[in-house]
């Protein structure tokens, strides 16, 4: 148990450092593509993480962003709505009989089928109230919603090719 | 009572996500630019700290680059001291000595620590702060192409809103024409924005320069900002719309100028008393 919470902590510390001073840098079309692959570290706590726990663990998370990458509160509001949405997809998902104690939210864990569904709700809902947040207004509506789209595309990529680079069934019980 | 606690208890987690939720769009919305930028103020000692670090590995990667640019801006720094130039013209007056002129703009070097691009209202982040002497309006150059204004500062850091910013403004006109209009970002590319208010009667073609009007408090006259890109007339407009490509490369900053002008205190004592004087007269 501890060390699974020292494993998450270190992975959401890391998350975010790659994504402030690697992934930021990189805007391919012009900003088009915008992938937050940071979320990776909440869509990755396990199953039984208490609720108020995931809402404390996606403020913190949100805070820490949007100090390192301004204005303040943008990445906090959309990371606690994703914190509030992670259990309740998780539970619309659940296998009949619920999870098992020895289960992760992974591919390896839960089949890839699973995973996509569940990293791309989530992810659609964390970049559509974060890019509707920032921008604040719908003249370009078409633009905006191809610019959701494609980024969530892109950070469920990155988060699947993320598992398989990083987890082989073996230690996937973190 | 009892009733009320056990419906906190059930909905407690929708309880702390409202609150929390609250308090993440009232920390959002109730600022305005100027204030987020302080926000990254009190921010910016320790993300400071990360983003240089990240700068020091990426520049050892470029040093040649950078080293050939210093070196072309020195030669042609060298290349404009008086002992460098040759008089053709000895009947003409032409002032030599420094006691006619007085030193008006100073230029301090800083170093760029982060840059965002993608977003509506970019910020970039110096390694110059108010020990440093940098103040709040201050503007700022690279290379003699306009990068932005200084919007806040702490003791080691300051926050410059760039060109990309949706609220940044500056006058500006087209080399060999008095006509001044407006800079502006629409978002999108970092690499093009718009210049509006130059009236048609302007000749403006596709690869135009365009220079700092002087009017601005920000920036002295004749700095580059960019080349024309594209024209967008409207027939039934009296403005141009014009496109152009800025001379500063976001993506490559790494060395910026900060300006500062040592007569602003003096303009601005002296607008002050005008406008307080017009208050007087015409009171509302």
């Amino acid at each position: 148990m501890p060390l699974t919470i020292l494993i998450n902590i270190i992975r959401i510390a890391f998350l975010i450092l790659l994504q402030c001073l690697v992934v930021n840098r990189m805007q391919p079309l012009d900003g088009l593509i915008l992938p937050w692959i940071y979320i990776f570290g909440i869509l990755m706590l396990p199953f039984e993480t208490p609720r108020w726990l995931v809402l404390v663990i996606g403020f913190s998370v949100g805070w820490i962003m949007d100090l390192l990458s301004g204005p303040p509160g943008l990445h906090t509001s959309a990371c606690l709505l994703l914190a509030f949405l992670q259990p309740l997809v998780q539970k619309l998902f659940s296998p009949r009989e619920g999870y098992e104690v020895t289960q992760r939210p992974t591919v390896q864990s839960m089949g890839l089928p699973w995973y996509i569904t569940y990293a791309a709700i989530l992810t659609f809902f964390h970049h559509t109230w974060l890019f509707f947040l920032e921008v604040l207004r719908f003249s370009d509506f078409f633009y905006q919603l191809l610019h959701i789209i494609m980024s969530t595309a892109a950070t469920v990529i990155l988060m699947t090719i993320g598992q398989y680079l990083i987890y082989t069934s073996k230690n996937s019980q973190q | 009572m009892r009733n009320i606690l056990g419906l906190i208890q059930r909905f407690y987690v929708f309880l702390l996500f409202l609150v929390l939720q609250g308090f993440a769009l009232f920390v959002l919305f109730e600022n305005n630019n100027f204030q987020k930028a302080e926000f990254l103020t009190h921010s910016k000692d320790w993300t400071g700290k990360i983003y240089s670090w990240r700068t020091n590995l990426k520049e050892y990667w470029i040093l040649d680059e950078i080293n050939d640019r210093l070196s072309l801006e020195n030669a042609i720094l060298r290349s404009r001291l008086p002992e460098n130039m040759l008089v053709i013209n000895q009947d003409q007056y032409r002032p030599t000595s420094d006691t006619g002129a007085v030193q008006r703009y100073i230029y301090r070097d800083a170093h760029v620590e982060n840059v965002t691009l993608n977003r509506e209202s970019n910020y970039l982040m110096i390694n110059r702060g108010s020990i440093g002497g940098l103040k709040r309006s201050m503007g700022v150059i690279s290379n003699g192409s306009i990068v932005g204004i200084v919007s806040s500062v702490s003791d080691n850091f300051g926050v410059v809103m760039p060109i990309l910013h949706s609220k940044f403004r500056a006058s500006v006109r087209m080399k060999g024409s008095r006509d001044y209009g407006l800079l502006a970002w629409p978002g999108g590319s970092p690499e093009i924005a718009d210049v509006r208010e130059i009236p048609k009667h302007v000749p403006v073609e596709v690869g135009d320069t365009v220079i700092t009007s002087g009017f601005s408090d920000y920036f002295p006259a004749d700095m580059m900002v960019g080349y024309v890109e594209s024209l967008d007339d409207q027939p039934e407009e009296n403005f141009h719309r014009i496109k152009i490509r800025l001379s500063t490369d976001y993506r490559k900053l790494e060395y910026v100028q900060v300006i500062e002008d040592l007569y602003k205190p003096e303009q601005d004592s002296l607008l002050q008393e005008v406008q307080a004087l017009d208050a007087i007269n015409n009171p509302h």
